[in-house]
């Protein structure tokens, strides 16, 4: 097995430098840019929709939301470069929460009537569990929030949310278009001193979005089997569990596809993915509730199965034939 | 967990022998700092459960502080062992009970109003144990009358499937030692009364017995848990013949450690993501204000590791052929990149403990707006991930002539690879 796995390094990935290059155009043109942009353009509308109406059950403000939330989550994996400056990533998508940091620092603003939601430099100096998407959240979904403290302030606060949002959008995208894609597209300084770095980065993020999926995800509402833990499940409260899953799988599959677009390696990889996406497709259970008893809680197992059997093909098979060794990624260790 | 495997097949089939050779003194060397290091945490706890017996034997302003200070002792050592949790399973398996953290320290004893109640995630937060001999977990009633060793490791370490009840290692003791630090962002660390260990009329806080009781208990455990650690890198342990039977997986060990503590772990969860919360009990060591401490060490086990040397609390070192002589042999330009970036981030690490030395506690710099402990912190943060690249390359270059890396999960089911 070994010895195959070699010899796909030598001779079927993009060892050359020329179809390496020729990938990195594919992943940086198509997969990558397209979708910061359409992150910063949900943004844009999302801050617009709070500025006009800062109700949380607005349907205008919940749609552009969620269209937002969409293009963030698409775009979540690509965790590197733009989205590492300041704390941008961080800020827009702080969970898993398993201290409840997130209510909390939204109580201590609300109560205190913090001054701070007044001006967008002062809100990007706040806590980042009360920033970004999943903070956002609670706001606009739940109950507690709906009627905590003053509905002045409580206004204030989701508009200096999505004002946050998309001013991080924003910087995102400048950055992507005004230098960072460049610098892979023709690596050779210090970030990125070879195409091959450029493919070590995007074979990081493909691992460690798949290892999120399942990990964060997935495992953590199926908890133990005598001690499930719905609550768990990622932004319950809008009903965005399993969507979550499917745009992520699918944005993943996306990247996948373009690292290498033929093959044998290509075939096994798109198989997995097939297989988790079907999975996914038929569970109808939108916030996981069904880990509580045991049949729904075999099809979230299985789901979860056949999403690390992609990162398997992945570990086994796709860094061989990119010629690349797994890196570290942010979510090693506990 | 991440595992990294520098799959050796053309080294087992001897193509590659001197590099084999090499590997396995360099892997005697990282066995032995291994050995070296639990050892001298084993000898620091020992030393620790005495003035813990002392405090409890006789409780006073100075048998406490004598207490306190040999906790801070025994967070020297330990904290250079760190390196060798991640890619070892057998010290990240065993982890939990000795440094779990963080801690909901509500499920032990008696915690501030402004700490809550039971939480989404923690129904368990406020149990406090040493005031209630009997309570409900997870539905069932527990008897807690007697506090023993094995009530926290049977009953209450993880009580109902949640990380952060934490009832053993070193933070449980801390926070027996040192209390709540109630100071949020502001300067001071927990301050418990050495009256909560008083008996009689003296006592504070109430079940003052109860609390000598969980103390010891803990320390014990604490004692317990090194001693058979050290044993499991010396002669014959589990833990060195694990890396020593594959020159391949012990590198794959030693690189992934390092690697995963850099980043993930050190920079990622323990510093980038306080500094990013604001929150003061997002420190590690939270409860006696000693997180510069734990960081920086941290940052020289990482070093440690690499140049294959550990100075021990006596001044001696422990020293071999390295990691470095193996990068150097095949290239030095390298080598002297992963050692440059090592010293910096040690570097780094060293002035944000020297400016918490000085009176800007850890908990300061992580407040809103502190300009200069965020400075503080990042440059920390920066250093580790800067040399996280330079370990990636490492891998890289360790793997050149025909050895192959993959990510896999080979270390946890080697047969999987094989498939």
């Amino acid at each position: 097995m070994r010895l195959v796995l070699a010899l796909l390094a030598c001779c079927a990935g993009p060892a050359v430098a020329q179809e390496r290059a020729e990938v990195i155009r594919d992943v940086v043109g198509n997969h990558v840019l397209p979708r910061y942009a359409a992150l910063d353009e949900a943004a844009q509308d999302l801050d617009a929709a709070a500025q006009a109406d800062c109700e949380p059950e607005s349907p205008a403000l919940r749609e552009a939301y969620g269209e937002a939330f969409d293009a963030w989550i698409a775009a979540s994996h690509l965790r590197f470069g733009p989205s590492e400056v300041e704390d941008r990533a961080y800020a827009l998508a702080f969970w898993p929460d398993p201290r409840g940091d997130t209510p909390g620092a939204l109580r201590a603003l609300i109560l205190e009537e913090d001054p701070v939601v007044g001006t967008a430099e002062g809100f990007a100096e706040v806590s980042i569990a009360a920033r970004g998407f999943y903070g956002m959240e609670f706001m606009l979904y739940d109950e507690e929030f709906a009627g905590l403290g003053a509905e002045g302030y409580r206004c204030d606060l989701i508009r200096a949310q999505a004002r946050d949002i998309a001013l991080i959008a924003g910087a995102m995208q400048e950055e992507w278009t005004g230098g960072y894609a460049d610098l892979m597209l023709r690596p050779g300084g210090d970030r990125y001193r070879s195409e091959a770095d450029v493919i070590q980065e995007f074979y990081d993020a493909l691992g460690a979005g798949l290892e999120f999926t399942a990990d964060s995800r997935l495992a953590r509402p199926m908890g133990e089997f005598d001690d499930p833990k719905p609550a768990r499940a990622e932004a319950r409260r809008s009903g965005r569990s399993l969507r979550h899953v499917r745009i992520s799988l699918a944005s993943l599959h996306d990247l996948a596809e373009r690292l290498m677009p033929e093959g044998v390696v290509h075939d096994h990889l798109g198989a997995a993915f097939d297989r988790a996406e079907t999975l996914a497709a038929r569970l109808d259970d939108p916030v996981f509730a069904g880990v509580s008893d045991p049949t729904g809680r075999f099809r979230v197992e299985a789901l979860k199965g056949a999403v690390d059997r992609i990162s398997a093909v992945g570990n086994e098979e796709l860094g061989a034939a990119l010629g690349v060794a797994a890196g570290f990624n942010a979510s090693d260790g506990d | 967990m991440k595992h990294l495997t520098l799959a050796a097949a053309t080294m087992a089939a001897g193509a590659l022998p001197a590099l084999a050779q090499d590997a396995s003194a360099v892997i005697d060397t990282y066995a032995d700092i291994a050995e070296a290091g639990y050892a001298d945490s084993h000898a620091a706890a020992e030393a620790l459960a005495q003035a813990v017996d002392a405090l409890i034997a006789s409780p006073s302003e100075g048998t406490l502080a004598t207490a306190r200070s040999a906790w801070l002792d025994s967070r020297v050592p330990y904290m250079q062992t760190e390196v060798f949790r991640f890619g070892n399973p057998i010290v990240d398996d065993w982890e939990g009970q000795v440094n779990s953290w963080p801690l909901d320290e509500g499920l032990i004893d008696y915690v501030d109003p402004s700490y809550g109640g039971p939480t989404d995630e923690n129904e368990a937060a406020v149990v406090n144990v040493i005031a209630h001999p009997t309570f409900t977990l997870s539905g069932e009633e527990v008897d807690a009358s007697e506090i023993t060793p094995e009530l926290l490791t049977g009953t209450l370490q993880q009580a109902a499937g949640v990380e952060a009840n934490v009832a053993t290692g070193y933070h449980a003791v801390e926070f027996l030692l040192w209390g709540q630090d109630l100071n949020g962002n502001g300067p001071g660390m927990g301050d418990r009364p050495w009256t909560d260990f008083a008996p009689g009329a003296e006592c504070t806080g109430g079940n003052c017995e109860r609390r000598a009781d969980y103390l010891k208990a803990a320390t014990d455990l604490l004692v317990q848990d090194l001693a058979w650690m050290a044993g499991q890198w010396g002669e014959g342990g589990a833990a060195r013949e694990a890396v020593a039977a594959d020159p391949a997986a012990g590198l794959t060990a030693m690189l992934t450690g390092m690697g995963s503590l850099s980043y993930g772990e050190l920079a990622g969860e323990r510093m980038r993501l306080g500094l990013m919360l604001n929150d003061p009990e997002e420190e590690h060591d939270c409860f006696s204000d000693n997180t510069h401490v734990s960081h920086f060490y941290d940052g020289v086990g990482i070093r440690n590791v690499y140049l294959g040397t550990y100075t021990r609390p006596d001044g001696s070192t422990v020293s071999g052929p390295s990691l470095a002589d193996l990068v150097a042999a095949k290239d030095p330009a390298l080598d002297a990149e992963m050692r440059a970036k090592l010293d910096a981030s040690v570097a780094a690490l060293g002035a944000m403990k020297a400016a918490a030395e000085g009176g800007l506690a850890y908990d300061m710099m992580l407040d809103r707006g502190n300009a200069e402990g965020e400075r503080l912190i990042m440059a920390g943060v920066d250093g580790l991930v800067d040399q996280t690249r330079s370990i990636e390359r490492v891998v890289a270059a360790l793997a050149v002539g025909g050895v192959t890396i993959e990510g896999s999960d080979s270390l946890d089911a080697p047969e999987a690879v094989f498939e």
